[in-house]
């Protein structure tokens, strides 16, 4: 049994020259919710795809479960233990959600009947209902169910809670924290919504432009980060932007902004230094760290 | 399972297809006389053979690669991703689509043939029929196939169209070429090329199954290859 | 109990769940001896992670506010004097840390830090008083 459920190691994706994932380095270990973050185009959605075997990479190697996925044959074996839930939630429209249900029961041979019955009646998703008649949260808990019944060690999604109302964002949210609670089943999800992340998370991973920026445990990011706000009676010294350490600087008129993590009672001392009106040493939310890492300057 | 969900997909246009023949059938009803006459007949056996390729087409198209097509469905676009996020290799996914569609069309040209030669001049024996029906289907088959691979690359309307185009082209040729009017699946299925009374004509039939063959293992290279 | 959980706040949500339950105990909205909900309730009802919820628990027992029992889950700790006092004395260091760097934000001096302190904890002992005498 492997602790670290998806792992990559230097994972690049090419379309026709154009890099969409550049060296990608990314370790998810069981049991955790990883929030997968970067913006639009940075290459989530590409990564899960290759997770899946939908897209072959250019470069670089791939684990889940601890075994090497570079063939058709390891994939087919992979997704034999996880499941997916793509964006727009797509599922067969010629299907009703019994039928749905009963096909896909047919690829699992540890499906659980009682969970099936289970979040049938938590969901209310009535057995005899069309696949296209059902709203967008109804597929994602639809999906769901399927992930959870055939007894999936991973979930991948991509922009789960999008376009639901927020009582039913709550509700996937409550049945992800079932999820990890009740099987230890790893969940890996690609997201926008940074609010939804904070709450249901304990890992995220940051990407921009193709490559990992960071990768650990939420709240120790918030113990780690500190912003370090400087107020100075003329422009911020220009020796700032040369601070070790230091991930990020941004100044607005007398105020200099410092994101730091290492060391930073050093960093403090250091500014302290070049005698600034007032130091306040601010703790950073995860907003402001997807920012600044992000747009950078 | 996946049988199942092929047939779910195919279901409507199997019974549209029969449906269509079912009109074909009903035609002596509205045509004065018991039996139509030569050229009538001559015109029906195109129409005939025009059916099978479109039976073909239209049964190849459905499931493999649907994106565009039902976009307006809400919770269609794409269930491919679902599809391919399941733990089943392309190849089967290709395989059991593939074959019951290959089967649908079987079905339907064998019926159809078995109308033709009961409704064509002459009488035609039951050794005849069977001979017919065999030829017939065979020779769908490549039809059947090549869209299958065109399904494979595009989506719904340009793999009729594409089949379409190729089709046609092969009709033309036919007539000006001596080497494709050997081999021709199209006039291989005919009754007016070959009549029941001719021998079997073998070199249709078998460029009918090399044909076949090739475009099928060419959708399987494809659908391995390609990226979703 | 009635956590609260802010979770876009910058501060760990693992302490802000540990600080709430501290707080249950000192307001004795739960006492020694009573059971914790579970993690699994907690994070049922809060839609938060289990993990994170485990963590804070783990703190919390490893601080000798909690203590867990195999089998039966948490339950509030008897408060042994010396620990709870070196607990109490730690969380009066964090809050004033706090309160320092405010001060020294808005610009005063160690001396008048240390003034503005004098005379706020000599306003505490006459409310003390005062309230003493009222009673």
């Amino acid at each position: 049994m492997n602790d670290i459920v998806i792992a990559t190691h230097g994972l690049s994706k090419s379309y026709s020259g154009k890099p969409a994932l550049r060296s990608l380095d990314l370790a998810t270990p069981r049991g955790s919710i990883c929030g997968f973050l970067g913006r639009n185009g940075a290459g989530k959605t590409t990564t899960l795809k290759l997770l899946l075997g939908m897209l072959r990479p250019s470069a670089g190697e791939i684990r889940l479960f601890g075994e090497r996925v570079n063939s058709e044959a390891s994939s087919v074996a992979a997704r034999s233990r996880l499941a997916f839930v793509s964006e727009d939630k797509e599922l067969y429209p010629f299907m009703t959600v019994g039928q749905t249900i009963r096909f896909t029961r047919a690829f699992f041979p540890t499906w659980r009947r009682d969970l099936e019955e289970k979040y049938l009646d938590l969901f209310r998703l009535p057995r005899e209902k069309a696949v296209p008649k059902l709203s967008k949260g109804m597929r994602t808990q639809l999906m769901l169910l399927l992930a959870m019944a055939r007894g999936a060690e991973l979930l991948l999604m991509d922009e789960p809670t999008s376009g639901l109302d927020p009582a039913m964002t709550e509700e996937i949210l409550q049945a992800l924290a079932d999820l990890a609670v009740s099987d230890g089943t790893t969940v890996f999800f690609a997201s926008h919504q940074l609010a939804e992340v904070e709450q249901i998370c304990d890992r995220v991973c940051l990407i921009d432009e193709g490559q990992t920026v960071i990768d650990g445990v939420l709240d120790d990011l918030k113990s780690q980060y500190r912003r370090i706000l400087l107020v100075f009676d003329g422009e911020p010294p220009r020796e700032l932007a040369g601070f070790p350490g230091i991930d990020h600087v941004r100044r607005r008129g007398r105020t200099a902004s410092l994101l730091a993590h290492v060391d930073v009672d050093a960093v403090v001392d250091r500014a302290r230094g070049l005698g600034p009106r007032s130091v306040e040493v601010l703790p950073v939310t995860l907003r402001e760290l997807f920012l600044d890492h992000v747009r950078g300057e | 399972m996946l049988w199942y969900k092929a047939w779910l997909e195919t279901r409507w246009r199997f019974v549209f297809v029969i449906g269509s023949m079912m009109l074909v059938w009903l035609t002596p009803l509205w045509l004065p006389g018991a039996a139509p006459p030569e050229r009538l007949w001559l015109g029906l056996q195109l129409g005939w053979v025009l059916l099978y390729i479109f039976a073909a087409v239209f049964l190849a198209g459905a499931g493999i690669n649907t994106q565009t097509m039902y976009a307006a469905t809400p919770g269609f676009h794409g269930s491919m991703l679902f599809t391919l996020s399941l733990p089943v290799s392309r190849r089967r996914l290709l395989f059991v689509r593939a074959g019951l569609g290959a089967i649908e069309t079987c079905v339907f040209v064998a019926i159809m043939a078995g109308f033709a030669l009961f409704q064509g001049p002459g009488a035609t024996s039951a050794l005849q029929a069977l001979l017919y029906g065999t030829r017939a289907i065979v020779c769908t088959l490549p039809v059947y196939a090549l869209s299958v691979l065109l399904a494979c690359v595009l989506d719904e309307m340009w793999q009729f169209m594409g089949a379409g185009l190729c089709w046609s082209a092969v009709f033309l040729l036919q007539s000006r070429s001596v080497v494709v009017s050997r081999i021709s699946p199209l006039r291989g299925m005919s009754l007016v090329s070959y009549p029941v009374t001719a021998p079997m004509p073998w070199a249709p039939i078998v460029a009918s199954v090399v044909f076949a063959g090739v475009f099928l293992y060419a959708s399987v290279l494809v659908l391995q290859r390609r990226e979703y | 109990m009635d956590l609260r959980i802010n979770f876009s706040s910058g501060v760990p949500i693992y302490l802000q769940l540990m600080e709430q339950i501290k707080h249950a105990v000192d307001t004795g909205a739960i006492r020694e001896g009573e059971q914790l909900p579970t993690i699994r309730k907690i994070a049922e009802d809060l839609a938060m992670n289990p993990n994170t919820a485990a963590r804070a628990y783990r703190e919390l027992e490893r601080e000798g506010v909690i203590e867990v029992r195999h089998g039966s889950g948490a339950y509030v700790a008897e408060p042994k004097t010396s620990s709870g006092k070196a607990a109490a004395i730690r969380r009066a260091g964090e809050v004033l840390r706090h309160a320092i760097g405010k001060g020294a934000a808005l610009g005063l001096s160690e001396s008048e830090l240390r003034r503005v302190f004098e005379n706020e904890l000599s306003r505490l002992s006459d409310d003390a008083t005062a309230a003493g005498r009222r009673t």
